[in-house]
């Protein structure tokens, strides 16, 4: 779907608005959409589209993704937890799932960064090598 | 004992493998080449990306949630919901003697079947042009071995001229006619065990042609001998638009080494036409503002960041230079195009060859009028400018008294002097292709129509006359031009000596 430039624009104002102390705040979020399905903007489904690509990349930001091979430990989920906020801060959400395709390790990803410790990659990256 | 081994344990369980932070991003669209990543969010401006399987892209436009990258390589094996990896690395490309000889690819990949590239040095493709203080000013000259450029339109070492035309008017062959010049200097000094000589090594750009023409081109170089002190870098029209915008900026790569390392280096880019469409081509599936003829806003800065390469650079700072020719194909001779203008303002002077005098018969098409060279006068040796001063003059006054002599018939003996002389010195200029003359000829040749040696021999008969003079001299008199090369100007005496030898000549004739 295209997107103007006018929708983004717009998009992109009402997702600050969202904003409360530098943060997305949800209910604030929930009351935008739910008066621009009311009021029915021109280009409102456009609007729509693009805030909610802002919201998904903002909540990929603030999330992260960790799988390991096999089900973590209570001790390993706090340490990968307390490791994460060192370097983003506290308000990071997490959501863990086992991946056996893994093999090995873990890899953790935050919005684009990436630690990939997982044997998979490692022996992907040797195969490569050759 | 078993201290050690415990602290060794512990050295072990305490050592942690280090995981590398890498950022990464989700291709969302992708076609013509192109495509858009979403996140990347630490993706820098012309990084190499990722894409797996040994595809490779480059960032051009960063946007606020997605980067556009071009592809290098095979895109049609790339899908939505591909993961696409940053290098943190700009594009290399090989550089180095190694490369001499051979025909690469726009990324410096060997595609001419002799096997890999040895070598271990690699320069960016995209660099910043060097500095000011860098630079020095253009005296050395680059014979190009056609006589009507060196005498009237001279290059120097480190300058840039612009070779411009319609389509086959020899624009190419100008600068095939030049490497083909600069490999047999190369091989004369080498042979002469000439220490003070400096080579001068080719990279030949070809930039969207038919791959039959660049093979055609390889065979004349390999045929004269001059592919040895050759890069070929090629990016064929069949190749993607892509490759094709980067090419220049890979042979420019190739070129810098030279520089930067006490060589001398002539690069020709065949032709920036050609590239200005192929980096139109890129923006527009970019999705980037178009301007005029819908080429991008940025083209000039394309053309003249490339050309701004071309440099001669001082002895502390590399010692060496890179001379460009770059070649701009006219649509029925219009130089006033966007393209075509931008060059012209961008180079040092342009060789501009004309439609109707090729097919006239005056080959190399060289219009006397509209070609300058800005800067290579300084570069010219003084022998060449005592015989050469007022050739250019003498043919313009020729042009001007041809066009109004048509009129009349009945002239005074100035003026069909002048008319005269006019006729022979095109006919001296005419020269066959993939056949550069040495420095010393040329003089002696120049000579010869100045001090009115030809004035006595018929126009029809004159090109016989001068093609059978150089083989006299480079067969009989090598002494004489060997002595006009080393003394480098024409005093009293040596000036007696070539009459002599042109008079000598004469009787045979």
């Amino acid at each position: 779907m295209k997107i103007s430039r006018q929708a983004q624009r717009e998009a992109k104002q009402l997702f600050q608005t969202c904003h409360i102390d530098g943060k997305l705040n949800d209910d604030r979020t929930r009351e935008a959409v739910k008066l621009l399905l009311e009021k029915k903007p021109r280009d409102f489904v456009a609007i729509l589209s693009h805030l909610h690509r802002l919201i998904k990349l903002d909540v990929q930001r603030r999330t992260a993704d960790v799988q390991s091979a096999i089900e973590l430990n209570d001790n390993q989920l706090t340490e990968v937890r307390e490791s994460l906020s060192k370097i983003y801060g506290n308000n990071l959400n997490y959501t863990f799932t086992k991946n056996p395709e893994l093999l090995g390790g873990m890899r953790v990803k935050v919005g684009s960064d990436v630690f990939d410790g997982s044997v998979l990659t490692r022996l992907s990256n040797l195969e490569e090598s050759f | 004992m078993s201290n050690l081994l415990q602290e060794i344990e512990a050295q072990i369980a305490g050592a942690k493998t280090e995981v590398a932070k890498e950022n990464v991003g989700i291709v969302r669209e992708t076609g013509d080449g192109v495509a858009k990543i979403e996140g990347l969010t630490g993706a820098m401006m012309n990084e190499m990306l990722d894409f797996g399987n040994g595809v490779t892209g480059l960032a051009l436009n960063l946007e606020e949630t997605e980067v556009g990258a071009i592809i290098l390589g095979d895109f049609t094996g790339i899908h939505e919901g591909q993961e696409v990896k940053a290098t943190g690395k700009l594009l290399q490309v090989p550089v180095g003697k190694s490369l001499l000889g051979r025909v690469t690819n726009a990324l410096g990949q060997a595609i001419d079947g002799k096997g890999d590239i040895q070598g271990d040095t690699t320069y960016p493709v995209e660099k910043i042009a060097p500095g000011i203080v860098k630079r020095k000013s253009v005296d050395q000259p680059l014979q190009t071995g056609i006589l009507a450029i060196d005498a009237m339109i001279p290059i120097g070492r480190g300058q840039r001229e612009l070779i411009i035309g319609d389509r086959s008017t020899g624009k190419t062959t100008i600068g095939i006619d030049a490497i083909i010049n600069q490999s047999r200097m190369n091989k004369a000094a080498e042979a002469a065990g000439d220490k003070d000589y400096r080579p001068v090594y080719s990279i030949y750009v070809a930039v969207g042609q038919k791959r039959s023409n660049v093979a055609q081109v390889i065979n004349i170089l390999e045929e004269a001998g001059a592919l040895e002190h050759t890069i070929v870098v090629a990016a064929t029209a069949s190749d993607s638009a892509t490759n094709q915008y980067l090419a220049p900026f890979t042979g420019a790569a190739m070129g810098e080494w030279f520089m930067d390392n006490g060589m001398d280096a002539l690069i020709i880019y065949d032709d920036l036409s050609k590239h200005a469409v192929a980096y139109r081509q890129v923006s527009l599936v970019l999705k980037r503002p178009s301007g005029r003829e819908a080429y991008p806003g940025d083209v000039f800065y394309l053309h003249s960041r490339l050309l701004e390469r071309s440099a001669r650079v001082g002895e502390k700072y590399g010692d060496g230079s890179l001379t460009a020719m770059p070649i701009i194909e006219t649509q029925a001779g219009d130089v006033s195009a966007y393209i075509p203008t931008n060059v012209i303002s961008i180079t040092d002077g342009q060789i501009f060859l004309e439609g109707d005098l090729f097919y006239q018969g005056v080959r190399p098409a060289v219009s006397v009028g509209l070609s300058v060279s800005r800067v290579g006068s300084a570069a010219q040796i003084k022998a060449m400018k005592q015989v050469a001063g007022t050739v250019k003059l003498d043919l313009a006054q020729f042009r001007e008294l041809a066009a109004f002599a048509q009129f009349g018939s009945d002239l005074d003996e100035k003026t069909q002097q002048q008319l005269d002389r006019g006729k022979r010195i095109v006919e001296v200029f005419k020269q066959n292709q993939y056949n550069p003359l040495s420095v010393p000829t040329q003089i002696v040749t120049l000579w010869a129509v100045q001090n009115g040696k030809f004035d006595d021999v018929d126009v029809e008969r004159a090109g016989e006359f001068k093609d059978q003079l150089r083989e006299y001299l480079e067969t009989r008199k090598k002494e004489l031009l060997r002595k006009i090369e080393v003394e480098g100007k024409l005093g009293d005496e040596l000036e007696a000596e070539v009459s002599d030898s042109i008079d000598e000549f004469k009787k045979t004739f």
